[in-house]
């Protein structure tokens, strides 16, 4: 090694970065040690391996861009020609370094070597990460790099990547061989490796593996750590069911209206219930006993019963003949199960001419309401419309549409009530509980309470400032959440016009959202591609899900309060346990947009409607049996079991809703171009 | 290195009347303008996905814009989406056509029909897990594709529930109420056109096709003497023949006798004025349609047919609508049902007809344009025959020497005839290359007419300036065609000498062929020659 060649880096080096007077030191030095250094220079003994770095160092220093190209190019092929065992996991160090490399090149004003990296090497990310480099193909500047909140964020946190210890070993051997301190300046700056002994993990397209987030990592794990309790609400209807069925076998007159299927049905329940404790895993309606059941069992699973929780919101009271409906409803309630599918009942929109944005079916299917870009909002009496059609066949299954309602009461020419009142395109719409109120969200950063009985808008809620994407009645009614453009989420109730609590965490849009069924949280979906779980007594976030690799279009929430689904612009359904926060199973079979997601009654089946027209069943019970029995298997994926595929004809689905009987309703728009 | 090009930048500044815009700005300013038109998309795609489409519109872009507080572009208002046009002469770049409307035809104009209301309908997607099959859903058929594509991709079998048979829904009901009573009442109408349009394409009228038989044949026999009717009832059947969607096989031996009656009954409508060709000329198509789709399915459908058909055309005391139909149904099934079943019995029946086209034996005009009717189709029906064979084998050398020796007439129609010859005079080689092993011997052999008609006064020039001009001088070129001719029979007959027993074969068939269109010319004049296939017609000139 020249010993020259180091002095001359050093003293650049030393220029650069304006350390005058280390330079001069260093040259005063310089001079007086060069005639020794020229007596003496064999005996000058410069570490080889020193020099080398500090002159690789130097050069880096250069600024020199094509280093970056060169060196990502380098490292890619070494990952890519390593041993199949390792090489899914070294593959994963190279979108973050690309990313990198190319935001740094940006940063440094060489956009078009910037150009050039980014367009050579981005057919390799292009299935994983296809929409962020859509988004990062524009960066263009150095002051992009600061508008963009994308690019913001990714240059300010780090990426979370999972590596056995061998791969570690070699990436660095790599490295250090290699003498690229660009990759290695990147990936110590921006990726952080959680090291795991052992074997690698088996290849999967685990989306966890790779984890980018904006708080980091430590931050989620400690979100993910915060206690939630999924229970259902102490007290609710169905448990109040569940006692008044374990007295009808005694005295079938309990109701005074005895229908005999019925009462078979009510006495197989609670005999399940009561042997539980032997037979815990047999079917999904014995679960569904166990969520509901109180009795504390000894339990041979992992997962345990959650306790009964208390609400902590003050929940309105339930009218007395609506309660008795309800209890109606669940005494008639078709058990739903992989062998016995449900009966969808499909409503279509015809003529809409591309103004639908959304649609939402009241909880017993007689009401259907459709927010239209032209700022109206309309609402349809399906018991007066389905006479025409759905009389004939209704037979077939048990009615949901109250028998005895209006014939012939089909006045007027429009079939439907039109709501006016919002200044932009209503972008949801929810119906209470009874159906007595509707909500709906605009563009307008508004939200409108409407009275189905009278017809006429109550209230126009104001607080978000941008287009309020979502909005959803609680479970109880009287509170509603609401999600926006502000990427923040609302709680609202009925009674005030400010909102109660506001959710901000989200690093994008909120355009999803859903109660968990004991009303003591909400999720909340968004274009940051992440589900957030928010405590709504404390408006707490205290669950982060991470896994989807697009915007997130819909929520739902398992009626025993222990699952979530969401689903995503890609047509991927991902089952999310809430306790754990983790992904049970991601559910592939949409090529489109899933518009909406529901889980029936019971909890047994998930139905998913989407852009591709069709509308899918998937069997619960059988992915989370999975779950248990290959527990501790990470990285396994079990796909959840899709039952049926239903194609409409030429028709997106909107919006699903079970009935309390397990009846299924679906909506969606004839669209002649698809 | 950004997307868009500088002199794009330069050309929108000057329309904003900046024209002093200085080079170095241009790069800065592309980077710029692309970056933000990206982020626009990325929030009108946004807005897009929150009004539920899947297609871009221009309210997206304007919602997008209203998002970060920018004026929206007016003037692009349309809830369908736009359709861009590709701009003649260059690659890559598109417009939206801007039609100049007249201000003055605006307002003339009369109101546009209001556009039709929402409404929301209802029906059972599924019922217990199985969907019905009823118009509103989509195909069962490709749900199965669906169902075993998932086999296969979850690996789990999923027990499949057969279609469950239903009653006649209340939605089918009234359907075939209305298709009924559009076929009786107004089968002129254009709501009967969608109504066929409608059979044709509707997934889950499967459950109506007995019924709609039942009808046909029900109507048909109730309407002989109305021919409207009768057209309408076999458009029907038609339309149902064309849906995918509907297994028609097991009632075709129900819908076989109406569709045969209309075909050749003694009389369909009873005026006079009554266009029951039209109606037996649709039903033959059909036929040949239903015999083409089924005949694999019931393999004694077509010789059922087809027998009908001959016994119709063969008996001399049936009336001559009823041969014209025979005829025609015959020359739909093919050119080869022709060949082997009109063809052998053409003389004697052209005997029969003969006299009764004539003006000094038939005296009724009416049975007179029969005759004519029934001629024409024969003429159809032969000559499509013999276009089909000539297709297949282009060679005319014999039939056309025969030809022009039988018929004086031919005089007259040189040209085209000369056409034909030379033509295959000139097709000969390359067929015999093919058609032989022995491609040396086939050459000489088809080359001495060549050389002989050469060798007779310098004749094959003059062809060509005959064929480029011939309705002026054909006449004074007969005499040398006729020598031309004699000159070449002379060729053919040594090329009989010297053929090798395999050319003969090859020659066999095309002899064959050969002797049809003298004979048909025989038969029909010069009609027949518009048979002859063009291209090879064309292929001289």
């Amino acid at each position: 090694m020249d010993e020259e060649d180091i002095e001359k880096a050093v003293m650049t080096y030393l220029k650069k970065k304006g350390f005058k007077q280390t330079e001069l030191a260093f040259q005063e030095e310089q001079q007086r040690q060069h005639p020794k250094t020229a007596l003496n220079s064999t005996n000058s003994h410069v570490d080889p391996e020193i020099a080398c770095q500090i002159l690789s160092f130097s050069s880096e220093l250069e600024n020199n861009p094509a280093q970056y190209h060169e060196g990502y190019g380098k490292l890619r092929s070494w990952a890519y020609s390593s041993l199949d065992l390792y090489k899914h996991e070294l593959l994963r160090v190279l979108y973050p370094v690309f990313v990198h490399c190319f935001m740094d090149l940006i940063a440094k004003g060489h956009i078009q070597e910037a150009r050039t990296l980014f367009n050579s090497f981005r057919e390799d990310h292009e299935m994983m990460h296809a929409r962020d480099l859509q988004k990062l193909e524009g960066v263009l500047s150095p002051s992009h790099l600061e508008e963009m909140e994308f690019a913001h964020s990714l240059r300010q946190s780090k990426f979370n990547i999972k590596i056995c210890q061998y791969s570690y070993d070699l990436l660095l051997q790599y490295l250090h061989k290699t003498q690229s301190v660009v990759m290695l300046g990147l990936i110590n700056e921006h990726i952080n490796f959680q090291v795991s002994p052992g074997q690698p993990t088996s290849i999967s397209d685990d989306a966890e593996v790779v984890t980018f987030m904006g708080s980091g990592q430590d931050a989620t794990n400690l979100i993910n750590q915060k206690e939630i309790h999924w229970g259902l609400l102490e007290d609710s209807l169905e448990e109040r069911l569940e006692k008044a069925g374990a007295l009808v076998p005694d005295s079938a007159k309990v109701d005074g209206e005895a229908r005999e299927g019925e009462v078979e049905e009510n006495k197989k329940r609670p005999y399940e219930g009561g042997k539980q404790g032997a037979s815990l895993k047999k079917s999904k309606k014995d679960k569904v006993a166990t969520a509901t059941g109180k009795a504390s069992r000894v339990e041979t699973s992992t997962v345990s019963v959650a306790p009964r929780v208390k609400p902590e919101l003050t929940l309105p009271s339930i009218p007395a003949e609506v309660e008795h409906s309800i209890l109606e409803d669940l005494r008639n309630r078709v058990q739903l199960s992989s062998a016995a599918l449900p009966s969808i009942s499909f409503y279509t929109f015809i003529n809409t001419h591309n103004g639908l944005n959304c649609a939402s079916i009241s909880q017993d299917g007689s009401l259907v309401a459709g927010g239209f870009s032209d700022s109206s909002l309309k609402v349809w009496d399906m018991a007066k419309l389905g006479q025409q059609t759905g009389y004939a066949t209704s037979q077939i299954v048990e009615d949901s549409y109250p028998s005895d309602s209006l014939l012939g009461a089909n006045s007027g020419r429009k079939s439907y009530t039109l709501f006016q009142g919002h200044s932009g395109p209503v972008y949801s719409a929810t119906f209470s509980p009874f159906g007595d109120y509707i909500l709906s969200s605009s563009s307008d950063s508004t939200i409108r309470l409407w009275s189905t009985n009278l017809n006429t808008n109550l209230v126009c809620y104001k607080g978000h400032n941008y287009p309020v994407w979502d909005v959803q009645f609680s479970p109880v009614g009287h509170y509603f959440a609401s999600s926006s453009h502000d990427r923040t989420a609302r709680i609202w109730s009925m009674d005030r016009m400010q909102p109660l609590r506001i959710m901000a965490g989200h690093l994008s849009d909120v355009d999803c959202l859903q109660w968990h069924v004991n009303c003591n949280y909400i999720a909340t979906g968004s274009s940051d591609k992440t589900v957030r779980l928010w405590d709504v007594q404390s408006g707490e976030c205290v669950r982060i899900f991470i896994g989807h690799r697009s915007m997130i279009l819909s929520l739902a929430m398992s009626p025993d309060g222990r699952y979530m689904a969401s689903g995503d612009e890609d047509g991927t359904v991902m089952m999310w346990e809430l306790a754990s926060g983790r992904c049970i199973s991601p559910l592939v079979g949409h090529t489109s947009c899933v518009w909406t997601l529901a889980f029936s009654c019971e909890g047994s089946l998930l139905a998913s409607g989407s852009a591709d027209c069709t509308v899918k069943l998937w069997d619960v019970t059988a992915s989370t049996k999975l779950l248990k029995t290959e527990d501790n298997k990470t990285g396994s994926i079990n796909r959840l079991r899709s039952l049926k595929t239903l194609p409409t004809k030429s028709t997106p689905v909107y919006s699903l809703q079970f009935s309390r009987r397990n009846l299924l309703f679906a909506a969606g728009v004839l669209s002649k171009n698809t | 290195m950004s997307t868009v090009p500088q002199e794009s930048i330069e050309v929108i500044s000057q329309s904003l009347g900046i024209n002093n815009l200085a080079p170095e700005v241009l790069p800065g300013l592309a980077s710029d303008v692309e970056f933000h038109v990206r982020e626009i998309m990325q929030e009108a795609i946004k807005c897009m996905r929150h009004s539920k489409r899947t297609t871009l519109t221009s309210e997206d872009v304007d919602s997008a814009l209203g998002l970060r507080n920018v004026e929206p572009i007016h003037g692009f208002a349309s809830g369908d989406p736009l359709r861009f046009k590709k701009a003649a002469g260059h690659n890559n770049l598109y417009y939206i056509r801007d039609k100049d409307v007249e201000f003055k035809d605006v307002i003339d104009a009369p109101l546009p029909k209001a556009p039709l209301d929402t409404t929301l309908v209802a029906h059972w997607l599924a019922i217990e897990g199985v969907q019905p099959a009823i118009p509103e859903n989509a195909t069962l058929e490709v749900q199965s594709d669906n169902r075993k594509a998932e086999y296969r991709e979850d690996g789990v079998s999923v027990d499949v529930k057969l279609p469950v048979k239903h009653v006649l829904s209340r939605e089918l009901q009234l359907y075939f109420e209305k298709i009924t009573e559009l076929t009786v009442s107004r089968s002129s109408s254009i709501l009967f056109k969608e109504a066929l349009v409608s059979l044709a394409t509707d997934s889950g009228l499967h459950p109506l096709v007995p019924y709609f038989a039942y009808f046909i044949a029900d109507e048909v026999s109730r309407n002989l003497n109305n021919s409207y009717q009768l057209i309408g009832l076999m458009r029907l059947v038609w339309s149902l023949l064309q849906n995918p969607h509907i297994h028609i096989e097991p009632y075709l031996h129900q819908l076989m006798p109406s569709v045969m009656t209309c075909l050749v009954a003694k009389k369909l409508g009873n005026k006079f004025s009554d266009n029951h060709w039209e109606l037996r000329n649709f039903t033959a198509d059909l036929v040949a349609l239903i015999c083409k789709r089924y005949g694999h399915v019931y393999h004694n459908l077509q010789p059922r047919v087809t027998r009908t058909l001959v016994h119709t055309f063969l008996d001399p005391t049936k009336a001559l609508p009823q041969h014209f139909g025979a005829i025609q149904g015959l020359a739909a099934l093919g050119p080869s049902v022709v060949r082997l079943l009109v063809l052998p019995n053409l003389e004697p029946y052209l005997r029969l007809l003969e006299p009764e086209m004539l003006l000094e034996k038939q005296k009724n005009g009416m049975s007179r344009l029969e005759a004519w009717h029934v001629y024409g189709a024969l003429i159809r029906a032969v000559g499509l025959c013999m276009y089909n064979r000539l297709k297949k084998l282009p060679t005319l050398l014999p039939p056309l020497r025969a030809m022009s020796r039988s018929n004086p007439k031919v005089i007259t129609k040189i040209p085209s005839k000369r056409k034909a010859t030379v033509d295959n005079m000139m097709q000969q080689p390359p067929l015999k290359k093919l058609a032989t092993n022995g491609p040396m011997g086939s050459l000489t052999a088809n080359s001495v007419p060549v050389d002989m008609s050469g060798t007779s006064g310098g004749y094959a020039a003059n062809i060509q300036v005959a064929d480029s001009s011939f309705p002026s001088i054909s006449k004074t070129f007969s005499n040398e065609n006729v020598r031309g001719i004699s000159a070449r029979r002379d060729g053919v007959a040594s090329q009989g000498y010297k053929s090798s027993a395999v050319l003969q074969q090859a020659w066999k068939e095309e002899f064959d062929t050969g002797n049809l269109l003298p004979l048909l010319y025989e038969y029909f004049g010069e009609s027949m020659l518009n048979f002859v296939p063009t291209p090879e017609l064309s292929l001289l000139l």
